[in-house]
């Protein structure tokens, strides 16, 4: 069943509607969530907290602008970023930009390894979507963490961005090409 | 805004990740929403990202569901369906609602005046400050360009810095290259955009010679304009060979191609 239906049914007040989207995208998110802020404890109440919100607020999702998971993963990032915000002390840098001091649990390896087609990355190109996605680090804080220039950063998550799209097109074409073998013998 | 500029800036991947303010993201979407090729992009780019997300999930613990399913159904207990008075306040008046309508009317109509002229505020405040830093940017980089300038002709105008003229030999006769040695201020600048380009794992060395003794001065490198090498006391001439990418120890005299004498 695709998300549609269970939007349908949840902006009706359905329960098991945002029950069905919890079970579906409730890993993704929370890998983000982890991942940003390091606490498990502060983790599990966001990933409660972002689904209330998606609750109350399903009836501001525009379907036309974007797919649910990309609105959901934006609530997921602003309330991470909040919180830390609230709990963190806050470095202003000479730009005016915010740095988060973000206090750093000791979790296990697998909440920092990135799996699937990001292993098959360049290293930096890795590390750009984790600052951008994972983190939730603006571009421009993320290239002085980096220590590159902000025009070298946009390439590089251009180039990481083409990597991935290069990789989830990869199976489809080779299942078009073992067709084509097949066919002629 | 056109499709170029939001395409090479990495407009869809911010206003995806969220990091775009609120007029950022609206003039966006408007952008997006006459262009098929901006939606096609963006809805590529969600996807790539939503299956990056899924590839990268971490299971929650079974408690949070539980916790979801009881704040949720304590929140539909919570909710109180308001009583609905007929007051006689509320009692349906002509005269009030035709008041009510002129002022909303009012102030609907200044309202939308004044979002049209904030909508082109701020349409000309974002094209000026995009201009505004790219003209930082060219500034910036210009003088940085001065400064090195500025630099090299203070090398090369000083009074106490003597040219010499380093011609190839045999091996390489078209080979030419100019140091400025300071006894002075004891330093040694080479140009060697006359030397031909070697191949990828070969460089030019300088070394100077000191006693019989060849002592190395640096390597140059010949996309260089001016190079900075160190300054050896007591050196009789200067010498270049060609060593393999990197550097050598010692020189390899057979590839000497060029020296000249202090």
């Amino acid at each position: 069943m695709n998300d549609d239906h269970h939007i349908e049914l949840l902006k009706k007040g359905d329960k098991n509607a945002l029950y069905a989207l919890y079970d579906k995208y409730s890993g993704a998110l929370y890998g983000v969530v982890i991942r940003m802020c390091r606490d498990k404890e502060l983790s599990e109440d966001l990933l409660q907290e972002i689904f209330l919100t998606i609750w109350k607020k399903i009836d501001q999702y525009d379907a036309s602008k974007g797919k649910f998971y990309t609105w959901a993963y934006r609530i997921a990032r602003n309330k991470t970023l909040n919180a830390l915000r609230k709990t963190d002390t806050l470095i202003q840098n000479e730009d005016m930009s915010v740095y988060k001091n973000i206090k750093e649990e000791e979790l296990p390896q697998e909440y920092d390894e990135l799996n699937g087609v990001l292993k098959n990355l360049e290293d930096h190109h890795q590390k750009v979507i984790e600052l951008v996605y994972f983190k939730g680090y603006t571009h421009r804080e993320a290239h002085k963490m980096m220590g590159v220039p902000l025009g070298t950063f946009k390439s590089y998550v251009r180039q990481a961005l083409v990597q991935l799209r290069t990789n989830y097109q990869l199976p489809l074409g080779f299942i078009l090409i073992c067709f084509e073998v097949i066919g002629y013998g | 805004m056109d499709r170029k500029d939001i395409l090479e800036k990495g407009l869809l991947t911010q206003y995806l990740l969220g990091e775009l303010t609120q007029e950022e993201g609206l003039l966006l979407e408007s952008e997006i929403q006459k262009d098929s090729v901006l939606q096609e992009k963006l809805h590529q780019l969600e996807s790539d990202l939503e299956k990056m997300a899924m590839e990268n999930a971490i299971s929650p613990p079974e408690s949070i569901r539980a916790s979801l399913v009881r704040a949720i159904d304590s929140e539909a207990k919570d909710t109180t369906i308001p009583l609905h008075r007929d007051s006689p306040k509320n009692a349906f008046n002509p005269m009030r609602l035709l008041v009510a309508a002129s002022l909303a009317a009012l102030f609907a109509l200044t309202s939308f005046f004044f979002y049209t002229r904030w909508q082109s505020a701020q349409e000309n405040f974002i094209l000026a400050q995009q201009e505004q830093q790219q003209l930082q940017e060219e500034v910036q980089t210009l003088s940085n360009e001065v400064k090195v300038t500025q630099a090299m002709v203070s090398v090369l105008n000083s009074k106490d810095a003597i040219p010499f003229l380093l011609k190839g030999n045999q091996l390489s006769p078209k080979a030419r290259a100019v140091a400025y040695v300071n006894h002075k201020n004891r330093s040694v600048w080479v140009n060697p955009q006359a030397l031909p380009k070697l191949k990828e794992e070969e460089t030019y060395q300088m070394w100077a010679d000191v006693d019989g003794e060849m002592i190395s001065m640096g390597l140059l490198p010949t996309d260089k304009e001016l190079i900075a090498l160190t300054y050896i006391d007591k050196a009789a001439s200067l010498n270049i060979t060609i060593e393999p990418k990197g550097g050598n120890d010692h020189p390899t005299v057979e590839r000497l191609i060029s020296n000249v004498y202090l």
